[in-house]
């Protein structure tokens, strides 16, 4: 009858799979990265352009919605006033934030895995003739799937980081999509030395090396691109349980 | 394994047996220490200290503003106090293996989110301890909320938010019930089962404690009050010591005879008309043996219940935060 870390995880998912809302997001999430892929594959085509890049060309989209997903489990807490009840239960407080992450993380990965394999599978059916198909066996087609979830899943993550701690709905969502779409924009407007040395470690181009087949003039390694989207996770964390555990809630 | 909490059909034995909840030597109750809170130039809380002992019901009084609710975010961790500090059964609240069996908290009623249904929020809160379904289904029909466990709360009024929020803080069969102006919204019938609700909780060795700014909803409830103002300490006191604090009025035609016969340490006398004192520090019954022994005749000998109310208002005059221009 003790406050355990799997009972808080316990918790965290019940809280996070009661809401209609999570099913509808991530319903939305799986169909714009299947349709997305779908949709390239049947129709575009360019130099160098493989079948898993069209495949998973809906992987942005799809981040933004498993983002928004994120975020809003966060901050609903603040916004609904439900965090007074959950942290009379939880009074040291961390364990909400690490669960809350790990529940939206662990599920976001599974379903957007199964979403970018479902996407491949289907892109590859409708593929246009002017790409050479792939098949799971060739180099990188296993890891650029794989990768697509886990970086969707951190994606999740640092959604439910920055609800936790900007406290608004609309705030964090606002910060998630600057990062992930606006800011690879900004950069590109800066001079070009600047430009070149700093876009392959934005966010969503670090992230998005995960799922290149080869790995491209001025981008980051698949692996190492997935790591510093993770230390950008791993930082906005840092902030939101620095704030969660300094201040009043 | 906890023993479900029941309301006990008779209450003839309340507070004569130990309850079977709680190991005797286990201190239960609330104990505000010097607690300050300050935000910024603003102190919302000063120098509070206070206890909220076992078997009783606590009535947090004090206007709007005066510091009730902080005083209750700080004493589940919710707020850091500024300064002093806060023990629950004894210990700090966040070191608890087990906080929902401390104390169960009713901070304000939409402390849920819409979207859930009223069995997912308490399963929710439920799960960080690894209490039971089984429990939550009791829970939500001891406040009457079975019909409705399945529905959004999102679609609850006021009143059944409440009765939500007080099956929240009964999950734990906590040894320690607190909760902010706990019949806001409620039907007079939810007024009742709500001071019936406490009342027994309080007659099973529990501590409890509700805040209210008026005084006639905790008067009938309350064995002890705590008065704020400002966030300072006003009174701490029974309810009994409260209303006989006023005085006793005495009709009698020689008020200069008895004012020195009565006089006495700690004994104030305000004479309120030509034949009338108000006697205060003392009791009738000394007033009337003394004024016999010196042969002085009464005409009256009044103890001055001023209700309730009347001398809560006396005393929180000077610490209203917000008061209505006359």
């Amino acid at each position: 009858m003790n406050i355990t870390p799997g009972g808080v995880a316990a918790a965290e998912w019940t809280k996070f799979s009661s809401l209609r809302s999570t099913w509808i997001t991530t319903a939305i999430s799986v169909f714009l990265l299947v349709a997305f892929g779908m949709i390239a594959s049947a129709s575009f085509s360019g130099d160098g352009m493989t079948s898993i890049d069209l495949a998973l060309s809906g992987t942005s989209l799809a981040a933004l919605s498993v983002g928004v997903l994120g975020a809003l489990l966060g901050a609903s807490e603040y916004t609904t006033g439900m965090i007074r009840a959950t942290l009379a239960a939880v009074p040291r407080r961390l364990p909400v934030l690490w669960s809350k992450s790990l529940v939206a993380g662990s599920a976001a990965f599974v379903t957007m895995t199964a979403g970018a394999f479902a996407a491949f599978a289907a892109g590859s059916a409708v593929l246009n003739d002017k790409v050479t198909g792939l098949g799971l066996g060739d180099d990188g087609v296993l890891r650029a799937l794989l990768g697509a979830g886990l970086y969707l899943g951190l994606v999740a993550v640092l959604g439910v980081a920055l609800g936790v701690l900007v406290r608004s709905s609309a705030g964090a969502i606002a910060i998630l999509a600057g990062l992930l779409l606006i800011v690879p924009g900004l950069a590109a407007l800066l001079p070009d030395s600047i430009s070149e040395a700093i876009t392959p470690y934005l966010p969503s181009n670090a992230g998005s090396a995960v799922m290149a087949l080869t790995q491209a003039d001025g981008t980051l390694a698949p692996w190492a691109g997935l790591a510093v989207f993770a230390g950008y996770v791993v930082v906005t964390l840092a902030a939101a349980a620095y704030r969660l555990k300094k201040t009043d809630a | 394994m906890v023993p479900g909490y029941q309301r006990r059909p008779e209450s003839a034995d309340c507070g004569t047996t130990i309850p079977a909840w709680r190991e005797p030597s286990v201190v239960s109750m609330i104990q505000v220490r010097e607690v300050t809170k300050r935000y910024g130039a603003k102190t919302v809380v000063d120098h509070l200290s206070f206890t909220a002992k076992p078997g009783q019901v606590t009535g947090f009084l004090g206007p709007n503003g005066a510091g009730k609710s902080t005083t209750m975010r700080m004493i589940v961790g919710l707020d850091a106090p500024t300064s002093g500090d806060v023990l629950v059964n004894g210990k700090p609240y966040a070191s608890s293996k087990a906080p929902l069996r401390e104390i169960g908290a009713l901070l304000e009623a939409k402390a849920a989110h819409p979207g859930r249904t009223a069995v997912s929020h308490l399963l929710a809160l439920a799960r960080t301890h690894g209490i039971s379904r089984s429990r939550v289904d009791e829970v939500l029909g001891l406040v009457g909320l079975s019909d409705v466990a399945h529905k959004r709360v999102g679609a609850f009024s006021l009143g059944m938010g409440q009765r939500l929020g007080i099956a929240a803080t009964l999950l734990g069969d906590p040894a320690v019930v607190m909760l902010d102006e706990p019949v806001n919204g409620l039907d007079p019938e939810g007024v009742l089962w709500v001071r019936n609700l406490l009342t027994g909780l309080a007659a099973e060795g529990r501590t409890v404690m509700l805040s209210s700014h008026l005084m006639s909803e905790v008067s009938l409830i309350a064995d002890h009050l705590v008065i704020i103002g400002r966030g300072k300490l006003l009174a701490d006191t029974t309810v009994a010591d409260f209303v006989t604090a006023e005085g006793v009025r005495v009709v009698t035609p020689a008020p200069d005879a008895l004012r020195t016969t009565i006089a006495g340490p700690g004994v104030t006398v305000t004479s309120t008309g030509a034949e009338e004192l108000l006697v205060a520090g003392t009791s009738a019954r000394k007033i009337g043996l003394a004024a016999a022994a010196r042969g002085i005749p009464l005409f009256e000998l009044t103890p001055q219940n001023a209700s309730l109310e009347e001398a809560f208002m006396d005393l929180t005059r000077h610490a209203v935060e917000y008061e209505a221009s006359r």
